[in-house]
């Protein structure tokens, strides 16, 4: 293989990278949001209904 | 295996075992897991202005539910004892609340709707989604306050399910939310457009805090940027800062702060400024942007007037933006 030739190859082989990357960047889609699953329980104490007439001490 | 949570702008990419930096949404065996669905630390019957909400069912009461948890660290936070809390420690117990019990209490109480409040909705995202849309099907309706720390996905998700929302916009400069709160003011912005657009009822909270976001200028390019995106008639409160959390250094707001305040927003064009969190006789009220004539005579969160008739002012036949009824 002469030096012409290689360099050639070369220079294909590179553009079919940039060429599939650009690709594969262009499909690539930002990825969806994803709910987190329900744990089973509660990692702290659980506590019976309260009067919940009573309003709020919290601000909001 | 690491998971990123990509419920708010802070993406946080969560070790195994480890939760977020909202505390309630941790990795649990490469699954992110929300540990606070159906468990909320607090479910109080609140008359709907104190959310605060002035322009959305006047006088009526509304159940508000809250989880422990936030996204968002304020020095100055009031709510810090829950918002701060983490589970696990065991200092602040839940109820066992899943959804449908939320609505079948929402309907024992006869509320007209359910706030997600007091802590911030946003992380506990899927509970107040499913709640909020089982609600909706009951004929209950859906209230959010919250920070808006959210992502645009599961925001506009959230808010085909919701009604009315108070979102705070705690300052007009990055500094501010980078330095007070740990977050940052563009996805906020973009929070309140998005809520705007999706024409649920919007009003927006102001806490103004001396020496840190009290300055004329600022609060003049806040009512600014709040008439240029959402519009004049979007309510705006003025809240009073008291000494709390990690602030208790700086005195709490007078009165002569939130009058000046008001002062500058209704004359960068806003119809509808309030003063809260302090007495004050004119701040509580509605006025009618058109005769200026009193519409909403309140005196803290009891209503002493309604003159509205079927949304509009008695005397110009103005509508008046909200929901009445």
């Amino acid at each position: 293989m002469t030096r012409r030739k290689f360099v050639r190859k070369l220079i294909g082989a590179g553009s079919m990278i940039v060429a599939g990357a650009s690709l594969f960047a262009k499909k690539a889609s930002p990825r969806k949001f994803v709910r987190a699953i329900r744990f089973k329980g509660y990692p702290g104490p659980v506590k019976p209904m309260e009067n919940i007439l009573k309003q709020g001490k919290w601000s909001g | 295996m690491k998971v990123q949570c990509e419920l708010c702008p802070k993406l946080c990419l969560i070790e195994p075992g480890q939760s977020g930096e909202c505390r309630v949404r941790i990795n649990i065996d490469g699954v992110l897991r929300t540990v606070v669905y159906g468990y909320p630390c607090s479910i109080h019957i609140d008359p709907i202005e104190k959310k605060p909400l002035f322009h959305f069912l006047p006088g009526s009461s509304i159940l508000s539910v809250a989880t422990v948890g936030c996204n968002l660290h304020c020095k100055n936070c009031q709510n810090w004892e829950i918002s701060q809390a983490n589970p696990e420690d065991g200092n602040i117990p839940a109820y066992n609340c899943p959804p449908e019990r939320l609505v079948t209490e929402t309907n024992k109480y006869q509320c007209p709707s359910i706030a997600y409040t007091y802590t911030d909705p946003i992380v506990y995202y899927e509970y107040t989604y499913d709640s909020a849309k089982l609600a909706h099907e009951a004929g209950i309706r859906n209230v959010l306050v919250t920070a808006g720390y959210i992502n645009e996905e599961p925001w506009k998700k959230l808010l085909q399910h919701v009604d009315a929302a108070n979102i705070d916009l705690k300052a007009i400069t990055e500094e501010f939310y980078r330095d007070v709160c740990s977050a940052t003011l563009k996805p906020v912005q973009n929070a309140l457009i998005l809520a705007k657009a999706s024409e649920i009822l919007l009003e927006v909270t102001n806490l103004v805090i001396p020496t840190l976001n009290d300055e004329p200028g600022q609060l003049r390019e806040l009512a600014r940027w709040i008439k240029m995106n959402l519009g004049a008639d979007t309510p705006l409160h003025f809240s009073g800062f008291y000494p709390r959390y990690q602030m208790r250094n700086l005195p709490a707001t007078s009165l002569r702060t939130l009058e000046k305040a008001r002062k500058i927003a209704m004359g960068e064009g806003l119809n509808y400024v309030y003063i809260g969190n302090v007495a004050s006789k004119e701040g509580q009220n509605t006025y009618c942007p058109g005769c200026k004539g009193l519409l909403i005579e309140r005196s803290g969160y009891t209503i002493l007037r309604n003159r509205l008739r079927f949304g509009r002012c008695p005397d110009c036949n103005k509508e008046i933006y909200g929901v009445w009824r």
